[in-house]
Order: C-alpha cells, then sequence, then structure tokens
C-alpha cells in the first residue's frame, strides 16, 4: 500500500466517524428549544381562535407548526396530568387558547391570576375545540403594567 | 292568552333547572401509545386531546391532533408526523363510538365496552374498547387501552426501519371530563 492510498483510506474513515457522530447527534436530538428563536407571528388569543374558527384550513397554513406570540387575557391555569397549561379568552364562550407550558416555566405559571393579561410563545400545532400550542413560555412576566 | 305567557315564561325561566347537563368534555385528554421491539423502544404521549361524551344518549366522541405527540427525540416526532401518519393531509385521528350498557346510577367505578369507529390516517375502523369509567361526584374519569395493528390504517414503513416499529401499538387513554356548560 502506498502513502496515496493510506491517505485515502484515513481520510474516508474520518469521515465515516464524523457522519455516524453527526448522525447520532441528529437523531438523539430533543425538541428545539424555543426560548432563543422568536416569533414568526404576533397575534391576539380572540384574533387566533376566531380565525380558526371561520376557516380551520386557511388558518392551519398560516400558524400551524410556526413559532407563534399569542397575547390574551388568562381565563384558567390548570395542573391536569402534571402538566402546565394555561387557558387564554377568546370571544367563543367554548373556545380558547390551549398553551402547554414548558416545564421550566412552573414558577411563573404558579404566580399567574385569572383576569391577567398574559403573553405567551409557543408552537401552533392547529384546532380541536381550541387553538393548541405546545412547548410554551411566558415572554412578558418581567414587564408589567 | 296570559296563561300561555306564563306558562311559556316558566317554561323558558325553569327549563334550564329542569334539565341537568348530560354533557361532560374534557380538552387536556391524555392519549398514548407504545411501540415495543428488540431494537427500540417507541413511546409518545399528548396531553390535549379533546372528547365529549353525552350520556343521555351513551355516546362518546375524541379527537386529537397527530402533530401534538410528543416523542423522546424530536427525529421520531419528524417521521412520525411526515412519513407514517402523513399529519399535513390527515391532522386529526377521530373515535366516534357508543359506550355499551353504561349504568347512570352506578356509582364508583364500572367497566364498560365502547364500540365505535377510529379514525387515522384517514383510514375507518370499526372498533371495541374496554373503558373504566369512574364516576367522581358528577363528573366522569374514562381510562382503558387497547392495540392498533400498523397495517391496518395503511401506514407504510420502509424495510430499513420495520425492525424498529412495532406491527402492534399499545394506546392508552385516560380523560377526566368535567360537566360542558351550555
Amino acid at each position: 500500500m502506498n502513502t496515496k492510498n493510506k491517505i485515502v483510506l484515513l481520510l474516508s474513515i474520518l469521515l465515516l466517524v464524523a457522519g455516524l457522530y453527526m448522525y447520532y447527534g441528529i437523531y438523539n436530538r430533543s425538541y428545539k428549544n424555543i426560548e432563543t428563536i422568536s416569533a414568526e407571528v404576533k397575534i391576539s388569543s380572540t384574533e387566533l381562535v376566531s380565525s380558526f374558527m371561520m376557516n380551520e384550513k386557511f388558518a392551519n397554513s398560516i400558524y400551524r407548526g410556526k413559532i407563534i406570540e399569542v397575547d390574551g387575557v388568562l381565563k384558567e391555569v390548570t395542573f391536569l396530568n402534571n402538566r402546565n397549561t394555561v387557558l387564554l379568552y377568546s370571544d367563543n364562550k367554548y373556545s380558547s387558547v390551549l398553551c402547554d407550558m414548558q416545564a421550566n416555566q412552573i414558577e411563573e405559571v404558579k404566580k399567574l391570576k385569572k383576569g391577567q393579561k398574559v403573553k405567551i410563545k409557543g408552537v401552533c400545532k392547529g384546532f380541536l375545540k381550541d387553538a393548541i400550542l405546545l412547548h410554551c413560555m411566558l415572554t412578558n412576566t418581567q414587564i408589567d403594567e | 292568552m296570559n296563561k300561555i305567557i306564563v306558562l311559556l315564561f316558566l317554561l323558558t325561566n325553569f327549563a334550564d333547572f329542569d334539565v341537568k347537563s348530560d354533557q361532560f368534555i374534557t380538552r387536556q385528554g391524555q392519549v398514548s401509545f407504545f411501540s415495543y421491539t428488540s431494537v427500540e423502544n417507541i413511546e409518545a404521549k399528548n396531553n390535549q386531546v379533546l372528547s365529549i361524551i353525552d350520556l343521555s344518549k351513551n355516546e362518546i366522541a375524541v379527537s386529537m391532533l397527530m402533530n401534538a405527540f410528543i416523542f423522546k427525540k424530536s427525529l421520531m416526532h419528524e417521521h412520525f408526523n411526515e412519513s407514517y401518519i402523513e399529519s399535513d393531509l390527515y391532522p386529526k385521528a377521530t373515535f366516534e363510538g357508543r359506550i355499551v350498557d353504561f349504568d347512570p346510577l352506578a356509582t364508583g367505578a364500572q367497566t364498560k365496552m365502547i364500540q365505535g369507529a377510529l379514525t387515522i390516517h384517514g383510514i375507518t375502523k370499526e372498533i371495541e374498547i374496554k373503558t373504566t369509567i369512574q364516576d367522581m361526584n358528577g363528573s366522569y374519569l374514562l381510562t382503558g387501552d387497547f392495540e392498533v395493528a400498523v397495517k391496518d390504517f395503511d401506514i407504510k414503513i420502509p424495510p430499513i426501519l420495520a425492525p424498529n416499529i412495532a406491527k402492534i401499538i399499545s394506546i392508552t387513554f385516560r380523560f377526566e371530563y368535567r360537566p360542558y356548560e351550555k
């Protein structure tokens, strides 16, 4: 084996190792942390719900899978099934924006009061009876007006 | 004439008191599924499942967003939504059924069968699910588990990944209802 072949062999092994390493990195990756990503859309909770109720398909094409920031009035906080969930009012009595909060938000979530104005950033997943946002975090708790 | 007005007044005002709500709702039902193989175990959970039961007709309806299932790894989430379930085309899974022989007067827990139609990936199958119904002070908790075959729902898994994904997926659910105010 001459030197040239050795170098080629060594390089291809290196490439393979690097490839495997990257593959495992991607494979084991957990969900994106939305903290560092800014919202693509900013909207009020009433507008978000009414846009889904008016035309779900169209609303999905705008909001589904996107990181959005919703501002609204707090309707309810629940801790069902060990999740921290925040619901925001809409114009419709039976619908709301349902935000599944990240685990690190629990201390802030506990302090929230019904009727309070909040801003929440999360990934919009779609609409059932409520607009559903996952991986949510509060974005305005410090700036109380 | 006056009597009719009085009667109407009574009817419209007191009708609400007579009719006890028979509908119960959960917006945060929990559905999990598991795939066990010798290669790897895959587990996902959806905590935002919508369900309404109507106990005057013993009917149950369930709807969930497929992209709201959370996996341990985001790549599993991607594969599930983009390749297997195709959640852009079929964003929801639904179930509509009937609770057989539900006894509204029974206190505590009762185990009943639910018969109905399960729709996943645009394909509808008739299934039977055993559920435990617990009366909790005028509200209800439904729990249970069942199994579905991947091939029944026309879900295509590439041969290279076939060993990683079970042929039969087990599903568990937990729905904590509350009265649905009209």
